[in-house]
């Protein structure tokens, strides 16, 4: 009996090790086509920031950080630093403090609200729609002739149609308004989910102890949220950084008018699609794009967790 | 008393505000729509909420000026099919390797893959993929566009987060003391198991690559090969320019699909988002 029990045993621990190779046998696809088609292009765009190749051209040199500080003494790139973070901002602030409201009234069992399924999966539509059309669609809707001039004039708010893509600060405005458009249903959806896996016994004991809803609000809620708020941060900074659509697509693709809707990403492209080329100039910029989302997530990350 | 009309206020409040930004959402998306059936004149004159009569002229006008919609449309077929394939079967296949096996890298893995979750770097990377690519004599191929497609970050870290919560260890093990094979447990019991947040991940994904402007944008220049995104822009060149009702018809027709498949499946939507954020 003794020596047949142990037998097993000896054999089930024997097949979990035998088995645990699979491991390695199962990632081997991913890690593959992970290293071949995401880390060598990057490694290789690092690589390329460190030359003067274009695309013409046969040979290219190795020019060190010469790209780099040719960047810093353009002030085109000072300004898409600049309009990045701008637009970043107009767009996050909002989206983030509208966001929390309504997830704070649509998880509120005082409050009861009605059709919060509807009205979540409302918001979240323009996630979903092509940025091609959405850019084409709001460049329409606010150009010249476009239904926002026709309603405005009609209303007697604006005495003749206003030419919004003339304007730097309300083409700024414009980006800034449909990346909110596009992203502040998915915060809700991210808040939601964080806020449902706050147990409810923490209000019970609150509500018990005469706390109000901006006690509970600050001290139960805010708190307890952290992690999805440095991810919903975080994920939204790495984005905006790297904005490029929208952007590119809205006006004539060189972030006009006067330069105010270039991003980062925007400039980078300009530089590749110059008449001559510029694959190292553009690959600075690139390497720039990173090196400021890394850096900014990493202070954001660490700022928010040393408060605990 | 006054606490019953206080809340009562509050909430009248509360659904203005609901609805404001529901028309806010909605009304780009339906002026689309109705543009789509006005004539140019129409269009010039005002705003109107209801549909007119112009559709058929609005696509004799589409599709008799080059832009060929429908190659854009089966050309993102052809990408976008086969890359969400790639990507649930794949994604599946890893995040189970790292929930169910013990081996050397794994924490690593997945550590990387929660840092590329969070910071994606196809920006960052894209020149030096175009350089690479032209080196493989790959531009103006859609290899480049559906093999990466293997390994989708997100998709990974979601399908882990998924098996976490369905994944019944005991299964596998009486799977493999009955004698199973592991890619036969993987195909036979997990990926049927897994089967409401495969559909998830193959939505999202699908509408990923079918939205995605930019990758191709870098890759493809002849025109026969433009996908469906890179064809809307087209729409705005000259041969439109004074062409309303064409080109509100051109972005409605890429833009109803999308909120078909919304409106059929956006319960897996919602819930696949939700789960989709790091919680711990």
């Amino acid at each position: 009996m003794v020596l047949v029990e142990s037998g097993i045993k000896v054999r089930k621990s024997n097949s979990k090790i035998n088995k645990n190779y699979y491991g390695y046998i199962f990632t081997a696809p991913f890690i593959i086509v992970f290293l071949l088609f995401s880390f060598y292009p990057l490694i290789y765009t690092f690589y390329l920031s460190l030359t003067d190749m274009t695309i013409m051209s046969k040979t290219y040199n190795f020019v060190g950080l010469n790209n780099f500080k040719q960047l810093f003494s353009d002030d085109f790139f000072i300004k898409s630093v600049l309009n990045t973070w701008k637009i970043w901002l107009m767009n996050f602030i909002p989206q983030l403090g509208i966001a929390m409201l309504l997830a704070v009234w649509f998880m509120n069992n005082r409050l009861k609200i009605k059709f919060v399924g509807l009205w979540r999966t409302v918001y979240y539509l323009p996630n979903l729609l092509m940025p091609v059309a959405i850019a084409a669609l709001f460049y329409n809707l606010f150009s010249r002739y476009g239904p926002v001039n026709q309603i405005a004039v009609r209303a007697g708010i604006l005495e003749e149609a206003f030419d919004f893509f003339r304007s730097p600060g309300w083409t700024q405005s414009i980006v800034a308004f449909i990346q909110w458009w596009m992203w502040f249903g998915v915060t809700i959806l991210y808040l939601m989910a964080g806020m449902s896996s706050i147990s409810p016994s923490y209000y019970e004991a609150a509500l018990v102890d005469g706390a109000s809803s901006w006690d509970m609000f600050t001290k139960i809620t805010l708190p307890l949220l952290k992690p999805v708020l440095i991810y919903v941060l975080v994920t939204s900074l790495a984005g905006g950084m790297q904005m490029f659509d929208i952007p590119y697509l809205l006006t004539d693709g060189r972030g006009s008018p006067n330069g105010s809707i270039m991003t980062m990403s925007v400039l980078m492209y300009m530089k590749f699609s110059s008449g001559k080329g510029f694959i190292g100039a553009g690959a600075s910029v690139a390497v720039m794009i990173f090196i400021i989302t890394a850096i900014s997530a990493s202070i954001i990350i660490r700022l928010l967790r040393e408060k605990e | 008393m006054s606490y019953t009309i206080k809340t009562k206020l509050t909430k009248t409040f509360i659904y203005i505000f609901l609805v404001i930004l529901f028309l806010i959402t909605i009304v780009p998306v339906w002026i689309l729509l109705i543009n789509a059936t006005r004539s140019t004149p129409e269009i010039q004159q005002g705003v109107s909420l209801l549909p007119s009569n112009n559709l058929l002229n609005n696509w004799k006008y589409l599709t008799g000026k080059g832009a060929n919609i429908w190659r854009g449309f089966i050309n993102s077929a052809l990408i976008s099919i086969p890359a969400t394939l790639l990507t649930v079967y794949f994604s599946m296949m890893t995040a189970y390797a790292i929930q169910v096996y013990d081996f050397a890298y794994k924490k690593i893995l997945y550590n990387i893959i929660i840092l590329l979750t969070i910071i994606p770097t196809q920006m960052a990377s894209i020149i030096g993929f175009y350089k690479y690519m032209s080196m493989l004599n790959l531009l103006n191929s859609y290899i480049p566009l559906i093999i990466p497609a293997i390994a989708a970050t997100p998709m990974v870290f979601f399908a882990s987060q998924y098996l976490e919560s369905t994944l019944v260890k005991d299964l596998i093990e009486s799977a493999r003391i009955e004698g199973a094979s592991e890619i036969g447990i993987f195909h036979r019991i997990i990926l049927p198991i897994a089967k409401p947040g495969a559909f998830t991940m193959g939505i999202l994904s699908f509408v990923a690559s079918w939205n995605n402007f930019f990758t191709p944008f870098m890759l493809i220049s002849k025109v026969e090969k433009y996908t469906l995104p890179m064809m809307v822009k087209l729409l705005r060149g000259d041969m439109y320019r004074t062409e309303y009702g064409a080109i509100y018809l051109g972005l409605a027709i890429t833009v109803i699909p999308i909120i078909i498949v919304y409106a059929m499946f956006s319960k897996y939507i919602i819930s696949g988002i939700s789960l989709g954020s790091v919680k711990d």
